[in-house]
């Protein structure tokens, strides 16, 4: 039986148990985060401001400001608690919405938006997306 | 009688407020939906937690609406006040979940 990579405890924390491997992999993730947030050249970057409103030209700035000053927050809050072994529920949370970040722009920066699409993709960025998938899967059992 | 003239007035008056208030009610009442898509990578667990964290709803609640999204594409989430509409888009966009604003049709 796998064991999972998050477990929540009684204490209300969330028990990490990635090796150096997994921690690797997450840190990297994390810091693409970061970057995507902050460098509008990124190929994250559009991925990460979508539109909230489609039938307007623009959006309400301070709801984009909004969004851009929350998922940076997460990103760097999931980065400082990248050593921790148990988690609180915001770290955790932050955590998992990091991941989903992530997993999300990894999809929509390489074209990945049907299941026809997911099914051609080449194995390597398959290989990404069932990782962060299965990072995700256990983190979100835990809420 | 100049009474009843101003009465008649008055009632005039009075319809045509109503007329304008009602048309306007009828105008404010159209709610925001808070609409998410569907995404080919985004693991059927992670939706339902973020629909519980960000509104609270029950677990059965959430599976329901998720399940929508699976299969219709899309689903309304919430419905109401314009800002609020928005600031809950911003907190699943935030999350990682595909979502956007429309007026109700």
């Amino acid at each position: 039986m796998a064991t999972k990579l998050f477990v929540r405890r009684r204490d209300g924390r969330v028990e990490v148990r990635l090796n150096d491997v997994g921690r690797g992999i997450v840190r990297e993730v994390f810091a693409h985060v970061v970057a995507g947030e902050r460098d509008p050249e990124h190929e994250w970057h559009l991925s990460l401001n979508p539109p909230i409103n489609p039938s307007n030209d623009d959006d309400d700035p301070l709801s984009t400001l909004a969004r851009q000053s929350e998922t940076a927050s997460n990103a760097e809050l999931a980065v400082m608690t990248l050593q921790e072994q148990y988690l609180t529920d915001s770290e955790a949370w932050a955590w998992l919405s990091t991941l989903q970040v992530a997993l999300r722009s990894t999809a929509v920066a390489n074209g990945i938006l049907s299941d026809e699409k997911l099914e051609s993709a080449p194995e390597e960025l398959l290989d990404e997306i069932h990782i962060l998938q299965q990072f995700l899967f256990d983190l979100a059992g835990c809420f | 009688m100049p009474t009843l003239k101003k009465l008649r007035n008055a009632t005039a008056e009075n319809d045509l407020e109503q007329r304008v208030e009602s048309d306007v009610s009828v105008d404010t009442e159209r709610p925001w939906n808070v609409i998410v898509w569907n995404d080919p990578v985004t693991p059927m667990t992670v939706v339902v937690a973020v629909f519980k964290r960000v509104f609270g709803y029950s677990n059965n609640k959430c599976t329901h609406l998720m399940l929508t999204v699976h299969h219709e594409g899309r689903a309304i989430v919430w419905s109401g006040q314009r800002e609020r509409a928005e600031a809950y888009c911003v907190k699943l966009q935030v999350a990682g979940l595909q979502s956007s604003v429309e007026r109700d049709a």
